[in-house]
């Protein structure tokens, strides 16, 4: 029976010592905390007479002899009193029948975790403490010493920072059973962003500015860019689906999500920048051919060869004996609306001149994309950056 | 002859009973635990038997029921002091990722407990197993800082008591405890750690347990065979000092210290390796010609994939903390000179272009004002970029009609790396001179950038390596 038994409730004050902050699990949203628990109440049937007022310590095996309160831990998933070399249980007797009641215990416990800011987020944790059986009608679980019951070894977290520890009460209200007097320790954990910096960060920014490197090599160089393009798309789908290995699957974004996405989203879409600018460089190629600019026998897929250029195969056909007349006439003087009259001449003239007015208009039209890529993308990634920091900062 | 036989049958009935009941009580006397006596007939004898020996229970011998043990020896006297000695038995497993270790110990305490103490003829001490242990009072000696512990239960509790005559107790058993050690990786791998076990008594504080080490430093003996796969153990020594709580007071705490070094071969060769190969293969592309556009690039790219591939894989097994360790350093180092390189290609492939455009356009103004050359800007141009690389026949063949002239304005216009129509003057002049010439602007057919780099990549990669080993060695 508990002390004051059918009269008031006895009031049992708490004292923590938190030894240390085991583990904090994003995936099972739970944390794992040792620490020492000390109970204090006053109980007048183990008063004893002393002269020197000295109190008495005593291990584990009076605890099973005596009332002790039966403090248990609100929302707790696991918890074992530790019991090695015996159990870590200290009972301190008082003469005038105060109690000190010391045990060390490690409990796991649910912590439900916000990820929308992850991986710049901060996150809210609480212990809860609780008599079992007792409500407040039997039982007045307070803090003995008000914020300053809670007290903290030197807690090293290589994940955290814990900003804040700090202790409060409420009552908590059970429909079958009543009123109860629960403590809470509450802590706040920022978490440092310095590892996903250099993890995922810094990856993903690397691979945007080397998906940037397309615009700049010869448009001509299909297999190089196509190449470059699905390489860093497959690069950042690889950090993609590392950084969601070790997360819950929550239903909604993550800061981390956006960053990955949009750094996706450029990546690809320089993929698709590059096949813009093959698809209208063949479509230049096709019109001109229907004009007549080029010759039909110049044919556009060899233009774009594998190897990454054109090829003017009827070069080495062409007789050149033949060509020393033609050399004197001015190559430039026959207007290029003159598609008849070329075609009967040497033919290397005529093809070069086209080739060449050819190769200008294309160039200029990839110059057009790629030239605006090389600015746009740049820039917008880094507008991206600096909203997505402000935001999250 | 009634009166009497009546009396002399009541005495007889008197001397029966008295004997019966001085019979029962000797039987009770008798039923010890260990022994069964048949119920006893005195008037049949037995040969003793030598191995059936009158045992006395061991609570008698040491007289455990007269005394409270939930109290300790001498209570509300001294401390009693308590000597701690440690055989370390194995170090199971050292986690970065839990930042803990786990160890098996023979723990021993020795003490001193008077109400222990019998008499003994021999001094010979007495020993006993874990069922001794929940009567009499042992000291509660708790692992601060350890995560999970437990003594040993196979095939019965690991324990072992041990009581001399004069009541000094030997308590022993071998534990398994996980506790934690904080761990500095900014040095991973090259990195040497230093892990404690603290050993302390949960209840008692120094007035009234005083734990020491029996023998200073010699009380910590380890196994010869300790080894670790991945860590090399320097030195296993104790120390002791008391700790303060606020709220309990004063204890006496035990440390077991030792330093670990790792061994760096593991990752010199799944990690510093790979990377190192990883950075000379990106060097390779300096050599292939800068025509072979599809080659260079893909040879930049899927280098720079297989870095970041080393560099996820690195972190997988590793805690994640908010500073850089050694090895982050050597691979974003190398990461970045897999990067400069495929920057590097793309800016010879940029400066390519842009020149042959400005010579495209350069000629066609020679040839303006020559008006009897044909335009070999369009064929030298696409023949640079050909994938083999190489000039042909044919295309020497086809390059004849220009006259000297020509020729001399082409070298004008051209820069000594461009290989372009110096291989023909015209088709008599050719043979050997075309083929030396050929041969010369081969090798001459690269970029200025590529030949500085050929030099500066490997030459700076060896002094950051040469930097960084002695930086941490």
């Amino acid at each position: 029976m508990r002390p004051g038994f059918g009269g008031s409730a006895i009031p049992v004050g708490i004292d923590v010592q938190v030894e240390s902050i085991d583990s904090i699990s994003e995936v099972n949203m739970d944390f794992t905390m040792t620490l020492y628990l000390r109970h204090y109440w006053k109980d007048e049937r183990l008063s004893f007479p002393s002269r020197t007022n000295q109190s008495r310590t005593f291990d584990s095996r009076l605890v099973k002899k005596i009332w002790v309160p039966d403090v248990f831990f609100v929302h707790s998933k696991r918890s074992f009193i530790h019991d090695t070399t015996m159990e870590n249980i200290m009972l301190r007797v008082y003469p005038d029948g105060n109690i000190l009641y010391s045990v060390r215990v490690t409990v796991t416990a649910l912590c439900s975790m916000d990820f929308s800011s992850f991986p710049l987020d901060t996150q809210n944790c609480s212990l809860e403490l609780e008599s079992y059986a007792y409500n407040e009608n039997d039982l007045m679980l307070y803090w003995k010493n008000g914020n300053d019951s809670l007290r903290t070894d030197e807690i090293v977290l290589s994940q955290f920072f814990i900003e804040h520890f700090h202790a409060s009460s409420g009552l908590a209200f059970y429909s079958s059973t009543g009123w109860y007097n629960r403590l809470f320790i509450n802590f706040i954990l920022r978490r440092h962003i310095f590892f996903f910096m250099l993890q995922t960060y810094f990856p993903t920014m690397l691979m945007v500015v080397l998906s940037w490197v397309s615009f700049w090599i010869d448009r001509r160089a299909v297999p190089a860019r196509v190449s470059l393009g699905i390489t860093t798309v497959l690069t950042m789908s690889t950090i993609i689906t590392g950084v969601s290995s070790s997360m819950p699957q929550v239903s909604y974004v993550k800061a981390v999500d956006i960053y990955l996405w949009t750094s996706f989203l450029f990546v690809f879409l320089s993929v698709i920048e590059y096949a813009a600018v093959n698809y209208c460089t063949t479509l230049e190629e096709m019109r001109k051919m229907k004009r007549g600019k080029i010759p039909s026998t110049f044919n556009a897929s060899q233009a774009m060869a594998f190897d990454g250029c054109f090829h003017d195969n009827d070069i080495e056909l062409t007789p050149f004996p033949r060509m020393a007349p033609t050399l004197t006439s001015d190559p430039l003087t026959p207007p290029p609306q003159n598609p008849d009259v070329r075609p009967t001449e040497g033919t290397r003239l005529r093809r070069q001149r086209s080739v060449r007015e050819n190769v200008d208009l294309l160039v200029s039209n990839s110059y057009m994309i790629d030239s605006y890529s090389r600015l746009a993308f740049p820039l917008s990634y880094l507008l991206f950056n600096t909203i997505y920091w402000s935001l999250y900062s | 002859m009634p009166c009497y036989a009546r009396f002399l049958l009541l005495l007889l009935c008197l001397i029966v009973i008295v004997e019966c009941r001085k019979h029962k009580s000797r039987k009770k006397r008798w039923s010890a635990p260990a022994e069964t006596h048949k119920p006893g007939n005195p008037l049949s004898k037995k040969v003793s038997d030598g191995t059936k020996t009158r045992k006395v229970k061991t609570s008698h011998l040491l007289r455990i029921d007269e005394h409270d043990f939930t109290m300790r020896p001498a209570f509300a006297g001294p401390a009693v002091p308590v000597g701690v000695d440690v055989q370390v038995e194995s170090l199971d497993s050292i986690s970065e990722v839990d930042m803990d270790f786990t160890m098996t110990l023979y723990l021993r305490h020795y003490w001193k407990d008077e109400r222990l103490a019998f008499p003994s003829a021999t001094n010979k001490s007495m020993t006993f197993d874990g069922r001794l242990v929940k009567k009499i009072w042992v000291p509660d000696v708790f692992f601060v800082h350890s995560k999970r512990s437990f003594i040993h239960d196979t095939t019965t509790d690991n324990i072992m008591l041990r009581v001399f005559p004069d009541g000094h107790v030997l308590y022993s058993l071998r534990v398994t405890v996980t506790a934690a050690c904080n761990m500095d990786f900014s040095r991973f791998p090259l990195d040497s750690q230093t892990c404690t076990l603290e050993l302390e008594s949960y209840a008692y504080t120094d007035e009234d347990l005083m734990l020491y080490w029996k023998s200073g430093d010699e009380s910590l003996s380890t196994d010869d065979r300790i080894s670790l796969s991945q860590f090399l153990i320097q030195k296993f020594h104790t120390t002791s000092r008391l700790a303060f709580y606020s709220s309990t007071g004063w204890y006496n705490r035990l440390y077991i210290n030792f330093t670990l070094r790792r061994h760096i071969f593991f990752f010199l060769l799944q990690t510093y390796f790979p990377a190192t190969l990883m950075v000379m293969l990106s060097w390779v592309s300096f050599w292939i010609d800068r025509r072979a556009v599809p080659a260079r690039v893909s040879l930049g790219i899927t280098t720079v994939l297989t870095m970041s591939t080393i560099i996820t894989g690195v972190n997988a097994s590793m805690p994640r903390v908010s500073y850089i360790k050694a090895v982050d350093i050597y691979l974003w180092v190398s990461f970045v000179f897999v990067f400069l390189s495929v920057l590097e290609y793309a800016a010879v492939n940029y400066l390519t272009t842009v020149r042959d455009g400005k010579d495209r356009k350069l000629r066609e103004k020679v040839r303006e004002q020559s008006q009897n050359l044909p335009c070999t800007c369009g064929m030298s141009h696409t023949k640079t970029m050909m994938l083999d690389g190489t000039y042909s026949e044919a295309d020497a063949n086809s390059l004849a009609g220009y006259t000297r002239a020509s020729m001399a304005a082409e070298d004008a216009s051209e820069k000594p790396e461009r290989m372009v129509v110096h291989l023909s003057l015209d088709n008599e002049s050719t043979g050997a001179k075309k083929k030396g010439l050929r041969g010369f602007r081969i090798i001459q057919n690269t970029h200025a950038i590529d030949t500085y780099s050929r030099m500066i990549f490997p030459g700076a990669y060896i002094l950051f390596n040469l930097i960084y080993w002695c930086v941490y060695c």
